[in-house]
């Protein structure tokens, strides 16, 4: 027997939750453009969506965040360090790439300095994902070794009924206990079928693909431009990736009071590593977009074992030009052969 | 922290003093800091601007840092007074391994604005002289305005522990300019420094560096004996925003201060 989360008891589950202090967020959508909100009842979820298409990062690492405040006196400088809030949530319908993502960024982190502004968050959340049982053709987590009912960096997963009337539910962590815990009365027991995992099939091999790119002989290929030729550099692709995260540090005021902000960047834009000589290591797009892949399957698995993409398929999906990591990576494997 | 000097060096360059207004942060300062490390120097509403720590960590009692006016920090850096407070997050970073230099003849290398970066390792091993054999400056700059810290520059020239030799760039030399004229890599090749039992610290511009460390090896310089400094961007000094990566390597925590084997070993590309 397994236990059993039906959908008519989902908003009764918010309600505890919310009861007991927790917020409630999930995937949603509001002006057209979908994300993780904050929900009141279950009414206000859209877990048919595939994919939200901004990613579960952001409820960890905001688009931006006030780091610290200023106000200048005469006499002196007042600070005020920000942090981020206090308040413990549940993440409810996150899809496992997602979850998976969140896990690579753990890596970098936790990497030496602990960073409190991603640990504040990720400690005090509770994710409970959603296995996939559709898929478009943008999804590829199956190249990244992972899989459409991964549980990796969820602390409860659901497996979607077959009949559509509710999931099964595995809680994969003690944070994921105690959340089942303070729902226990609206879970059953039932030996009620599950739907079969989305079929997401296999676009390249990762493992050719990861030896071309640690080959030092193929990072001058003229591969990198012919691939990149049309990338316009908008970032959009780094900005909705549930792993990238590079981020810039700025003021914001005037010489009187302000706030010190860390903001998102994007390895896609010149200025990024541009000197204040004027040299600029990375001039070119087809170098930044080597850099975005070496990146995500070099240097970050070299560094955390770990590849810093989980096959999301949003940099493809949303990308203006049709770009994206699942074409390379594809064009890299046809190199082997 | 608070400036309680400023000198300007070169047209557009200036060298601040900053001392800790707490005591307990100047300890923790004085426990983390050694020579190669860098910090983030701001002014509130302006920003951060990363810069190495251009005192040795033999007088680490107060910082000083060497910086060229050319951003918006740099100019509200610039334009701030004796007397005013500005934010400084640091030391992060690598070291130079001084105590692997002992026993041994030095030779320091710099160009431009990247003599403060050199400045540092060449006082701590001023500083414990004894310890190191013989001791040479190779500096130069495009004119002689540009030349930066001229006060030690001569002060160094009367030393006779120490062999300076100093050049501008062709055409930069004014009348009464009685030192070497030529590119940096030519002058240090005619100066020709003993590469046996020597080591080589080397700061400069990407280009310099490039020539230089073929002079080097012309010397007959082993790339482990030669340590060189990366000037990425960096932004957040601690491993996480991203942009100083080079391959695999994140300078602001893993250098900023590489030998030259190091750097041989990154994509060249990316420098």
């Amino acid at each position: 027997m397994a236990t059993l989360l039906y959908s008519a008891n989902l908003n009764d589950c918010i309600a505890r939750w919310r009861e007991e202090g927790l917020m409630v967020f999930g995937p949603a959508t509001t002006g057209g453009v979908s994300g993780f909100q904050e929900v009141k009842d279950a009414g206000s979820l859209d877990l048919d969506l595939i994919l939200t298409r901004s990613t579960l990062k952001e409820l960890f690492f905001p688009r931006t965040e006030p780091m610290l405040g200023y106000r200048i006196g005469k006499q002196q400088i007042e600070t005020e360090e920000f942090r981020p809030p206090e308040g413990r949530r549940i993440i409810f319908g996150v899809r496992p790439c997602d979850a998976a993502g969140m896990q690579v960024d753990d890596a970098l982190f936790d990497w030496d300095y602990h960073d409190e502004y991603w640990f504040r968050r990720r400690d005090s959340s509770v994710i409970v994902s959603i296995a996939c049982t559709h898929a478009d053709d943008f999804c590829m987590c199956t190249s990244l070794n992972l899989s459409p009912d991964s549980t990796k960096g969820s602390d409860v997963l659901l497996r979607p009924l077959l009949a559509g009337n509710g999931w099964q539910v595995e809680a994969l962590t003690e944070r994921g206990e105690n959340a089942l815990a303070s729902i226990s009365s609206l879970l059953k027991e039932g030996g009620d079928p599950t739907a079969p995992v989305a079929d997401v099939p296999v676009k390249f091999d990762l493992e050719a693909c990861r030896s071309w790119l640690a080959d030092p002989e193929n990072f001058e290929s003229r591969f990198w431009k012919e691939i990149s030729e049309r990338c316009i550099g908008c970032g959009s692709c780094t900005y909705l990736c549930p792993t990238c995260h590079c981020f810039d540090i700025q003021d914001e005021g005037d010489t009187y009071k302000g706030i010190r902000r860390k903001n998102w960047d994007s390895c896609s834009f010149s200025l990024f590593t541009m000197h204040t000589s004027g040299h600029n290591p990375r001039a070119t797009q087809s170098a930044r977009w080597r850099q975005r892949i070496m990146h995500k399957f070099n240097y970050f698995s070299l560094k955390f074992n770990v590849n810093s993409c989980t096959g999301c398929g949003r940099c493809t999906r949303e990308c203006p030009v049709d770009m994206g990591v699942t074409e390379t990576l594809q064009a890299i494997s046809t190199l082997q052969r | 922290m608070k400036i309680v000097a400023t000198r300007d060096e070169a047209p557009g360059v200036r060298t601040m003093r900053l001392e800790f207004q707490d005591p307990l942060e100047l300890e923790k300062f004085k426990q983390a800091y050694r020579t190669g490390m860098f910090g983030l120097y701001g002014i509130y509403g302006e920003g951060e601007s990363t810069f190495c720590v251009a005192s040795p960590e033999t007088r680490n009692d107060y910082i000083e840092c060497t910086f060229r006016k050319s951003g918006r920090v740099t100019a509200a850096l610039a334009s701030a007074e004796i007397g005013d407070l500005m934010t400084f997050r640091g030391p992060y970073g690598n070291r130079f391994p001084i105590e692997e230099f002992h026993g041994k003849n030095l030779l320091f290398i710099a160009g431009g604005i990247a003599l403060p970066p050199t400045r540092s390792v060449i006082w701590s091993c001023l500083d414990q002289r004894d310890k190191f054999g013989k001791i040479t400056i190779v500096y130069g700059a495009r004119t002689v305005a540009d030349l930066v810290y001229k006060q030690e520059l001569e002060e160094w020239e009367k030393r006779d522990d120490v062999e300076l030799v100093l050049t501008v760039d062709p055409g930069g030399e004014t009348p009464d300019w009685k030192h070497r004229v030529g590119f940096v890599p030519t002058i240090l090749e005619e100066a020709a420094p003993a590469a046996g039992n020597c080591v080589a610290v080397l700061c400069g511009p990407p280009i310099m560096i490039k020539f230089t460390l073929a002079s080097l090896k012309k010397l007959g310089f082993e790339e482990e004996n030669v340590y060189t400094t990366l000037e990425n961007r960096m932004k957040c000094g601690i491993g996480k925003c991203g942009r100083c990566n080079v391959g695999s390597v994140y300078v602001c925590k893993e250098g900023p201060v590489f030998t030259a084997a190091e750097v041989s070993s990154m994509p060249q590309a990316d420098l």
